[in-house]
């Protein structure tokens, strides 16, 4: 008996989404409980130039090309230092254990760090896993929701003595990072075609951001990060700065701070002034 | 006024709209007649892209295309996505919503391809329901375009154009007619692109598609990568001899080139048309 049109569909996915050769693909386990082997020619008529196996190849060969090619879009890095092999060998490994769900490919690579880093015997694995945790941040930044950006007149309108309790509230295209890998620098020498970066682990903090619709990062001191940090996690001016002046090791001058302000409010890291009775 | 079962306008020769050309068009605003919208690129992003169409819709007119609906497929219909394409369609003022007659992945999966319909009574049925209920949902006509396919099931018991013509009389739906994806599909399955052109009911369709595509030898593979051919051309002049003046769409994906390239390559449609070519020279300042 033919395969109804929901048989129809659910076979001809699993041949496409088959890792082996299109023969195996049509004799595997989940496609021949639908339709037995013997009867694809049946299903699937040849053409005057191609057989069976060679028409469902077509969509076979497009279903992984496809979904490289996005993530290759998303993680240029991560292609980038893997080569094309290895990152081919990744995508199938990854896209048959997680298929896509949505429909959009922009959220394709969304498990793409934890694959690596649950992928047993991959080399440099941590490494790799920073980088895509970082590209995938990046896509994310790329299409977060547009703010608006605090201007100096706003700035000007608070009150000198509300400042201590005021919250500054971050654009969303904003994320502070603690990295442990150069993966910025590793990513910025790969679009501008440089030659590959040390990537040697290295500790080391930004801030990744979306500034006129162009993604950019800032290296941070490690009290510059603390304070950021905290401002972005929505605490009052006044207790941040209380924390990283309480903190050990170099102290911040009043110098410093002024210019990492000024710096982030130049950027447009900040989209307003929150003040205690209206925060 | 369009001849069209819903005198949708003839919004004239438009191309894609594409990342390449984002600068170029916000920077010149080229003089082309309208955009279409790839719907996906648009739906869950707040930033350059949305920028961006929001400047183009402000500026030209606007369709939106989509490749996800999975109309075909026997997973429920998704409602988040029909609700968002349905408020960029708002947004856009878009003069219609387009996607195509097909299915993209069953069990919660999305292949991202344009997987073909086996053309069964049984399909047919199933689609004109899905048809409808989406139609219900976005508020206004949906359009639906032949994909390129490269195979043929042998459980079909109607012709595609059979098929496609029914759906849409029986759905109440328009036809994106891609006249490319013709030529490949009946070249991959040693049919008549003539015939196929003929038997489409002519006031139902809203739109051309014209591309380039890439032939393997033994089949045609639709990758938008080049300039149309000239036997795509002559299917476009016979088609048009039917419909009349149908809003006209060129589509470029691989190895886009300039944006003058592109618009040059939807204006020949006007020559096709019977139609005087614009003063390109004129138009670009070279």
């Amino acid at each position: 008996m033919a395969p109804d049109l929901g048989n129809t569909q659910k076979w001809m996915q699993a041949v496409i989404l088959h890792p082996g050769s299109d023969r195996q693909a049509v004799a595997s386990a989940e496609a021949r409980k639908i339709v037995p082997p013997s009867r694809f020619p049946g299903l699937i008529r040849p053409s005057r130039t191609l057989d069976s196996f060679d028409r469902i190849g077509i969509y076979r060969g497009m279903y992984l090309a496809r979904l490289q090619e996005a993530l290759e879009a998303d993680f240029p890095g991560l292609a980038h230092f893997l080569g094309p092999k290895r990152f081919s060998d990744l995508v199938r490994g990854y896209v048959d254990r997680y298929p896509s769900g949505s429909y959009t490919l922009n959220r394709l690579g969304d498990r793409l760090p934890e694959f690596i880093r649950s992928s047993p015997g991959m080399v440099r694995k941590d490494f790799l896993y920073e980088l895509a945790r970082f590209e995938l941040l990046m896509s994310r930044l790329f299409d977060a929701e547009e703010s608006p950006v605090l201007t100096p007149e706003a700035i000007a309108e608070v009150p000198p003595e509300c400042w201590e309790t005021a919250r500054l509230k971050p654009v969303a295209a904003l994320s502070v990072q603690e990295l442990r890998y150069p993966v910025g620098a590793y990513l910025e020498a790969v679009r501008q075609g440089k030659p590959r970066p040390a990537t040697r682990r290295k500790n080391h903090w930004a801030v990744v951001y979306r500034s006129q619709y162009a993604l950019r990062w800032l290296d941070l001191s490690r009290p510059a990060y603390r304070l950021l940090k905290a401002l972005v996690n929505g605490v009052p001016l006044g207790e941040a700065l209380s924390g990283v002046l309480r903190r050990g090791g170099q102290p911040v001058g009043e110098v410093q701070l002024f210019s990492w302000f000024r710096g982030w409010v130049t950027e447009g890291l900040f989209q307003a002034v929150e003040l205690e009775d209206t925060a | 006024m369009g001849r069209n079962r819903w005198d949708l306008p003839d919004l004239g020769f438009g191309i894609g709209l594409r990342t390449v050309h984002y600068s170029y068009i916000l920077a010149n605003h080229p003089p082309i007649d309208w955009f279409e919208i790839l719907s996906e690129n648009y739906m869950d992003t707040g930033g350059r892209p949305l920028y961006v169409l929001d400047q183009v819709a402000e500026r030209y007119p606007v369709v939106l295309h989509g490749v996800s609906m999975s109309v075909g497929s026997t997973d429920p219909l998704n409602l988040g996505y029909l609700k968002k394409l349905k408020a960029l369609a708002d947004r856009t003022r878009a003069h219609w919503v387009s996607d195509h007659l097909c299915w993209t992945g069953v069990s919660g999966i999305n292949v991202h391809d344009l997987l073909p319909m086996p053309y069964t009574d049984e399909s047919l049925r199933y689609t004109i329901e899905r048809v409808k209920a989406v139609s219900e949902i976005l508020e206004r006509p949906l359009v639906l375009e032949n994909p390129s396919t490269y195979l043929e099931f042998g459980t079909s018991t109607w012709s595609e154009v059979e098929f496609l013509s029914t759906l849409a009389q029986e759905a109440d739906c328009g036809i994106l007619l891609d006249v490319n994806n013709v030529y490949v599909s009946c070249f991959n399955h040693g049919l008549d692109p003539e015939a196929f052109i003929d038997r489409v009911p002519a006031d139902r369709v809203v739109q051309y598609h014209l591309a380039g595509h890439t032939h393997k030898g033994t089949h045609i593979l639709d990758t938008h990568s080049d300039h149309v051919i000239d036997e795509v051309w002559s299917l476009y002049r016979r088609s048009c001899q039917r419909t009349g003046g149908v809003a006209t769409l060129l589509e470029w994906d691989e190895n886009i080139p300039s944006f003058e390239v592109v618009h040059a390559e939807a204006l020949k449609a006007r020559r096709h048309r019977g139609l005087p070519e614009p003063d390109h020279q004129r138009a670009y300042g070279t």
